[in-house]
């Protein structure tokens, strides 16, 4: 059964107002909500609502990262520090590629992934290649997602899967995004998928997940 | 052969078609253009078409994305993703713009700072100049008598280059990839060119063979393109603040091309770096902007040049603003010419129920909003209370925007317009307090601030601070200056002591990337609302 209370978390997370999502959602711990739930049900529901704005209507940044910040904000009150993100959907590693020192779209597709439950491992901006194999290597992803605001990241885009596919990895699924890869196809990326937005990027992973079960 | 029938305007062309090819390329191998900001790979949405007759396949992605759930039941396509595979006739909804020659306007003089006998003892010069700046969307050029220091003709008309695309990353990637296309890409701006100096001199009764001196200044990726300097050095982020040499060994081959005296100088004044064009250094020049401390300068274009004189250093930086201060960056946007809604006003004092005024220039009918236009109505609206302060409309206006004018054309501002506004500003904003940051300058002290590039010319001043577009300073203190690039270029072209100017400000400059700006998304993030700007240093 939904708990009523969580429409109040919904709206002030689609509100994007950070101080009244964290206090709807303590009142939900304090009715005796367990985290999960709020997730599911609260901060899940949030950014299918965003999502269906942003098809229907047209994409606001503002009110993406004000959503985001949110929820974001939400998550960290949750599972504080040392604490594991629930892991419900599957792993994304995401990056911006040595180089290139742009980030925003980046953190966007961070927020909407962690908002729609999946576990996001963030390699940064700048990242070299290796980082960005060698932390594969560890996390075990389902999917390595790297934005690219600059042409000449475009080589490096290029051999991200050669290189899972050398440590074992050809299974992990390449996805990228930003306005510098989104004008090339994903045959000359070398990529599973280019992406037009994050929530693009979202329902791509939606689509697979769903494949794969 | 199946053959594609075109409607454009009032015209038809039937032209027979190899199958596998898109409306695109078929209708421009036949010479009929469309209107277009990427190289047709549907990133850009421009290239709308209907299809009246016949039958292609599906949408593709990119036009699932492009094309409104109207437009699509509509039959409406986007002609770089439409391959048909028999017969089919379809009309040019978006049609490229035209690319004739326009009289410039007279909205700025060389040499208007107020010190024009600062260069009456300079050498006299002899026969006829040509003052030039090479932009992203246009190109202007001055036809000069150098004897007398008389103006006798000016011209601005479109950069041919944004065939290759509209903006500089499309472009500088285009002649990355083809030395064809980097080819025509040097070429195109010079015919262009001689075209616009034949137009002239035809005018005065002079052959173009009298002038002995041009002066070209431009934005780096615009003069790297005309040298065929390696394009790889401008995607490259290293060199965004690094000189970057632009320099031609064609010169004698561009005297041929244009006709002019066969040991004419050609100057292609050098930029500063990599996104400090030479465009940007002569508005320095022409605004006076380093005779006094304090004083601070914004070039509105897809790329925001930012400059600010502390006294002894000129803090410089870039900020990217997208397509919101061109003419192709809203939906309904067209430049500031005849039939641009430049002014919008409210009326009553009432919110919600809207009873918003425009005036068109030229008087006729309204086609489209120009770029002062747009700043109006998102004031206009965030008054009203019909626009929100995170750029969302409320009540009455639904999703798909508020309507301006329901006749055809219909006119509307839309959600993504306003985002693609917020972000643009946001930008600017980031970069006006970086640099005051840098230089140590508390923004109420700022002295005068000079709007350049052609978006300013009918800017409402309190309108653009209302959405926090402009620093809050006194509006007396803000002067609007047109095209600052080609006045400067002018000044160049008269005056050595100028010349001498700007080789002294090289060694003052200071470059900045705001990407390496600490906070830069937390910046970006507050400036994004409507709301007048908030520059304290904290």
């Amino acid at each position: 059964m939904t708990n009523p209370r969580i429409k109040n978390l919904i709206a002030a997370l689609l509100k994007g107002d950070c101080p009244e999502s964290v206090a709807q959602s303590r009142k939900l711990i304090e009715g005796g909500a367990a985290p999960e739930e709020i997730v599911v049900g609260g901060v899940e529901a949030a950014m299918t609502a965003l999502d269906s704005k942003c098809t229907l209507e047209q994409f606001n940044l503002l009110e993406i990262m004000l959503a985001g910040r949110a929820v974001t904000e939400v998550m960290k009150d949750l599972f504080p520090d040392g604490e594991k993100l629930p892991s419900v959907k599957g792993k994304i590693l995401v990056a911006s590629l040595e180089g290139d020192i742009h980030d925003l779209g980046k953190n966007i597709l961070k927020m909407v992934l962690t908002g729609k439950g999946y576990a996001v491992v963030d390699c940064g901006k700048d990242c070299p290649l290796e980082k960005l194999i060698d932390t594969a290597g560890m996390e075990q992803p389902a999917a390595v997602a790297v934005s690219g605001l600059i042409t000449p990241v475009i080589p490096l885009v290029r051999q991200v899967r050669p290189q899972l596919g050398q440590r074992g990895l050809a299974r992990v699924k390449v996805l990228a995004g930003g306005a510098a890869l989104k004008q090339s196809s994903a045959a000359q990326l070398n990529v599973d998928y280019v992406a037009e937005s994050a929530f693009d990027i979202l329902h791509y992973l939606d689509g697979s997940m769903e494949a794969q079960r | 052969m199946p053959k594609l029938k075109v409607f454009k305007d009032d015209s038809m062309h039937e032209i027979p078609f190899t199958r596998g090819n898109s409306v695109r390329d078929i209708i421009g191998a036949a010479g009929i253009s469309i209107r277009s900001g990427c190289l047709g790979n549907g990133a850009c949405g421009l290239c709308l078409i209907e299809i009246v007759a016949g039958r292609a396949e599906g949408l593709t992605q990119s036009e699932q994305l492009m094309l409104s759930q109207q437009q699509a039941a509509g039959n409406m396509r986007l002609a770089c993703q439409t391959v048909p595979g028999n017969d089919i006739a379809v009309r040019i909804v978006n049609a490229d713009a035209r690319s004739h020659w326009h009289s410039l306007p007279a909205d700025r003089q060389p040499f208007a700072a107020g010190d024009a006998d600062a260069v009456a003892d300079e050498p006299p010069q002899s026969g006829m100049g040509l003052a030039v700046d090479l932009g992203t969307t246009h190109i202007s050029a001055t036809l000069w008598d150098l004897a007398g220091r008389r103006r006798l003709q000016g011209r601005f008309g479109l950069n041919p280059q944004h065939r290759f695309g509209a903006d500089v990353m499309t472009r500088l990637t285009a002649a990355g990839g083809s030395v064809d296309a980097a080819e025509s890409m040097a070429r195109m701006p010079l015919a262009a060119i001689s075209r616009a100096l034949f137009d002239m001199c035809a005018v005065e009764g002079i052959s173009p063979a009298h002038v002995n001196h041009v002066a070209i200044v431009g934005n780096t990726p615009m003069l790297s393109l005309l040298t065929r300097t390696d394009p790889g050095i401008m995607l490259d982020p290293r060199f965004w603040t690094e000189p970057v040499e632009c320099v031609s060994d064609e010169l004698e081959a561009w005297v041929t091309d244009l006709g002019i005296a066969s040991d004419a100088a050609i100057d292609v004044v050098e930029p500063f770096a990599g996104f400090v064009g030479s465009d940007l250094m002569a508005g320095v020049l022409n605004t006076g902007l380093t005779r006094r401390p304090n004083r601070l300068l914004i070039d509105f274009g897809t790329n925001a040049e930012i400059a600010l004189w502390d006294g002894m250093t000129l803090w410089v930086t870039s900020a990217a603003c997208g397509p919101a201060f061109e003419s192709s960056g809203i939906q309904c946007g067209v430049p500031a010419e005849p039939g641009a809604i430049y002014r919008f006003r409210r009326q009553g004092e009432g919110s919600g129920a809207t009873d918003i005024g425009y005036d068109v220039l030229g008087g006729g009918q309204a086609a489209g909003i120009c770029g002062s236009g747009l700043v109006d109505l998102i004031a206009c609206l965030r008054e009203s209370g019909e626009l929100s302060l995170t750029g969302s409309f409320t009540g009455a206006v639904n999703g798909s925007g508020y309507l301006v004018q329901d006749r055809r054309p219909a006119i509307r501002l839309t959600k993504g317009d306003v985002d693609m506004f917020q972000r643009a500003k946001a930008a600017i904003a980031v970069g006006v307090r970086t640099l005051l940051a840098r230089a140590g300058i508390r923004p109420e002290t700022l002295e005068m601030i000079y709007v350049c590039g052609a978006f300013g010319r009918h800017l409402d001043k309190s309108n653009a601070q209302l959405i926090g577009l402009l620093p809050q300073l006194d509006p007396g203190r803000i002067e609007i200056c047109g095209n600052t690039a080609l006045a400067g270029c002018e000044e160049l072209l008269l005056s050595p002591s100028r010349r001498r100017e700007l080789a002294a400000l090289r060694g003052r400059a200071r470059i900045l990337n705001m990407a390496h700006t600490e906070d830069f998304e937390q910046l970006f993030f507050e400036n994004l609302f409507l709301q007048p700007l908030e520059l304290e240093l904290g």
